[in-house]
């Protein structure tokens, strides 16, 4: 090995570059999971800048005729703004509980960066709860509402100002802890 | 007399302590120490057979005084099922993953003879603290064996969309591939506490990576088979985290496949080559902890408990931990500067390595980004294929540009004569081939222009190396050179054209696909671009352990003439109160035509999904011929150590 050169103490400290490495990476497994175990992993719900504020626009383009309702249209009512895809495997798992909660209060899909045919097909084959879906396209409208990414739920009010954001699935625990008291909050203040 | 499963039980601790004494072997000062480890690795081996055995012989005889067996089968379950059942949940699946251990570090014992005594003692040290640590995992807290003082009458059966052929093979071949990598990783942390990496240890290591690579490549296809046919949903691949991580070690065992070969045949890259054997098996590990532990949401949700993470994360800390700081702190007296010119294989294999790391770096981050954000602000988020079609495709597209290049350079430096040829015939037909595709396909986007001009690069690049070595236009002396030109070079251009055939069904999925979704009554037509449906009836039928509401439908041509009966179906299981979907798919060469059937009834009409999915078989035939390459290469390595 003639080729063989000592190597000078900066070259060395690209070989503990795997194990600091390692070791990030093994701090956030840690800790998820002592999370999972002790049960305090479970906050889905986070502050929005934009708590308070007027819901941002919806995107242009509706998936049908017929699920093509403007934000508008539920002016003087609560409504829900779900963000979803047919790419998202929680969003597919989201579904029954918001069938269960589309009874009590409207709810409309934003489809984040999905194709027209993909949701259209998504929705056909696991049903759907919504009472209007609308397609952002490129995601410029999930940016508008800051979103982290999909599944991600906001409570409108009445007046239309953003109430609530739930970033994850909804499912029949959210409804219960979140969502209905919220709602019940929203009732009560009229 | 003692029932059989106990005998499993009692070989499985017998085996834990043969696991332990090979694992301390090397500090033991014993004359002959090679010879003891392998009769030990050899025992463990055979012991963790008879008692996987034990197992299945409870599934195959349905004893439900076993609580696995009670939990996961039924009396009336087709047999092979009832076999596939004793892997098909969390416990099984984990002596399974035993199994392959025991077996490839058997294999090691039995065949490295040849092999320097204190390297093999050092190997079969690594791979029997590894089978420790997982038998420890088994008997602990996955306990197979576990009994139940008051057996049920039958079984609780098994999940329904696992009961399918593509799925009872799809385990074993995955873990053949994962757990295969253990043996890389052993040589090369043996390779590490000894020093010794040279062309000798790249000799030694390649045939071991190759099988593993292979092996792993087949079990993720068919993984991604089987999504396709029993998910139903038309889809091969869904980015999800359980996929991911069979991805990275795939990505990573390629680096290695192709990293190794350079320290054989030049000595070069070694404590690179060894730091990618200890990744490319702590990424099984990684994937094993993802798929076990529940850490992360995915649609392969079974068989996940936090409590068996925690001590998958110490097995993970130990097995990943250590070999990492005897990387840091014995990889610099391997490191050497190259020797090798810019325009070089050794070059260009760097590249590919450079390219592959990204590539899984990238899986890895997509993998775990959301865990990460989670910690953070507490914001749980899906990365989908948005994703990965921004970072990872253009990452690879680069790879599949260098595969076409690689192959015609030589070591050292320079290239073979009229390798420039090659690469302008590859160029050229490149440029034609996107100019085709703009003119003649409508609505086609910039990344199916881009991944068309690919495919031609590699296609065609790959044909005009093939006739500058085989000189098709010479007929008369085409056997001899088939003959001369060895197994290796047959192996590389197998594995580069299974991933040119591979990108080429992606490609027509990708970019002809055409479906329709839509509610119809039997006697209905409907029209998909060039065929039609004809919606005959609806049957309702009686499977071994299922009921069924089955389609009939008549696949056309527009003018009525008939193609296939195709008979999408959804199943009910009394056993396990589940229904799944069942694709009906007409596979041919050119495209497949695919029909599901969706909710409905007799009233209100059926939902029926159709798709024509052009060239989609062409995605595993492709995995098909790399694996094929991958056996080719590792035969060749073979022959020619009979040869010498």
């Amino acid at each position: 090995m003639s080729t063989d050169k000592p190597r000078d103490s900066r070259s060395r400290l690209v070989f503990l570059i795997p194990i600091i490495a390692f070791i990030g990476f093994a701090a956030i497994a840690g800790a998820a999971l002592l999370g999972t175990l002790s049960g305090t992993r479970n906050s889905d719900q986070l502050p929005s800048v934009l708590i308070g504020k007027s819901a941002p626009d919806l995107p242009i383009t509706p998936l049908s005729e017929d699920m093509a309702k403007p934000l508008e249209a539920f002016q003087g009512q609560p409504v829900l703004i779900n963000f979803m895809a047919s790419w998202c495997a929680p969003c597919r798992a989201e579904l029954p509980a918001l069938a269960l909660l589309s009874e009590e209060v409207a709810v409309i899909a934003v489809a984040y960066k999905d194709k027209h045919q993909d949701t259209a097909t998504f929705l056909e084959t696991y049903g759907n709860p919504y009472q209007a879906v609308w397609m952002d396209y490129d995601g410029a409208v999930g940016r508008s509402y800051g979103l982290y990414g999909v599944p991600e739920t906001y409570l409108i009010d009445g007046n239309g100002k953003i109430i609530l954001r739930h970033a994850g699935p909804v499912f029949r625990d959210v409804i219960d802890t979140i969502i209905r008291p919220a709602l019940a909050k929203l009732s009560e203040a009229e | 007399m003692i029932a059989i499963i106990e005998l499993g039980h009692l070989a499985l601790i017998i085996a834990a302590a043969l696991s332990f004494a090979q694992a301390l072997l090397p500090i033991l000062s014993l004359s002959g120490k090679a010879q003891i480890a392998r009769i030990l690795q050899t025992s463990c081996m055979g012991l963790v057979f008879f008692s996987f055995g034990a197992l299945v012989h409870a599934f195959i005889s349905s004893d439900f005084s076993v609580a696995l067996v009670a939990q996961h089968s039924h009396s009336l379950k087709p047999l092979i099922y009832k076999i596939s059942g004793s892997w098909g949940n969390h416990e099984g699946s984990l002596l399974l993953w035993i199994v392959i251990l025991v077996l490839f570090g058997g294999i090691f014992a039995q065949t490295s003879k040849a092999l320097p005594a204190r390297f093999v003692t050092l190997t079969l040290s690594v791979q029997g603290t590894v089978t420790l640590g997982f038998l420890a995992f088994s008997l602990l807290t996955s306990n197979p064996f576990e009994r139940l003082v008051d057996p049920p009458l039958d079984g609780r059966g098994l999940n329904p969309v696992l009961q399918d052929v593509g799925l009872a093979l799809h385990p074993p071949m995955l873990y053949l591939g994962y757990v295969g990598l253990s043996l890389a990783f052993s040589l090369a942390v043996a390779g590490l506490i000894d020093g010794r990496v040279d062309k000798a240890w790249g000799r030694w290591t390649r045939p071991w990576v190759l099988a593993a690579w292979s092996a792993l490549t087949i079990g993720i296809a068919l993984g991604s088979w089987w999504a396709y046919y029993e998910l139903g949903w038309g889809g091969w691949w869904f980015w999800d985290p359980v996929e991911n991580a069979s991805l990275m070690p795939w990505l990573a065992a390629t680096a290695l496949m192709h990293s190794v070969l350079v320290v054989e045949k030049r000595g070069q890259l070694r404590s690179w080559t060894i730091l990618l054997a200890i990744l490319s098996f702590s990424l099984s590990l990684v994937g094993t902890f993802i798929v076990r532990s529940g850490l992360l949401t995915s649609v392969h949700s079974f068989a996940s408990d936090p409590s068996r993470g925690v001590f998958i994360l110490g097995i993970l800390l130990f097995a990943i931990g250590i070999p990492l700081l005897l990387f840091a702190w014995r990889g610099p007296q391997l490191a050497q500067s190259s020797d090798a010119a810019l325009a070089s294989r050794d070059t260009a294999l760097v590249v590919n390595n450079m390219i592959l790391v990204v590539a899984t770096a990238i899986v890895l981050i997509g993998t775990f980004y959301p865990l990460g954000l989670e910690l953070v602000s507490g914001a749980r988020i899906t990365v989908g294929p948005p994703y990965f079609d921004a970072t990872f495709n253009p990452v690879m597209a680069l790879a599949l540009i260098g595969m076409v290049i690689g192959p015609v350079l030589m070591w050292r430096g320079g290239s073979l004569p009229k390798a420039r040829q090659t690469l302008i015939i590859a160029g050229i037909s490149a440029i034609i081939v996107i100019v085709l595709s703009v003119m003649l396909i409508t609505d086609i986007s910039a990344a199916g222009i881009a991944g068309i001009g690919l495919l031609g690069w590699l296609a065609f690049g790959m044909a005009a190396d093939m006739q500058r070595q085989l000189k098709f236009h010479q007929p008369t002396q085409l056997s001899k050179r088939l003959t001369t030109l060895g197994l290796p070079i047959w192996g590389v251009w197998l594995g580069h054209l299974g991933m040119a055939v591979f990108l080429a069904g992606a490609l027509g999925d990708g970019i002809a696909r055409s479906e329709a979704t839509i509610r119809a009554m039997p006697g209905d037509v409907i029209t998909l671009q060039d065929r039609q449906y004809r919606f005959e009836a609806i049957e309702n039928n009686l499977g071994p352990n299922y009921q069924t509401v089955t389609a009939r439908l008549a696949l056309e041509t527009l003018d009525g003439s008939d193609i296939a009966i195709l008979k999408p179906e959804k199943r009910f299981y009394p056993a396990e109160g589940q229904t799944t979907t069942e694709a009906a798919i007409r596979p041919t060469l050119s495209g497949d035509d695919y029909a599901v059937l969706g909710d409905g009834d007799a009233t209100q009409g059926y939902t029926l999904r159709l798709y024509h999915k052009p060239l989609i078989s062409w995605i595993w035939g492709g995995a098909g011929l790399m694996a094929v390459g991958g056996i080719f290469a590792l035969a060749g390595r073979s022959r020619r150590k009979l040869v010498s």
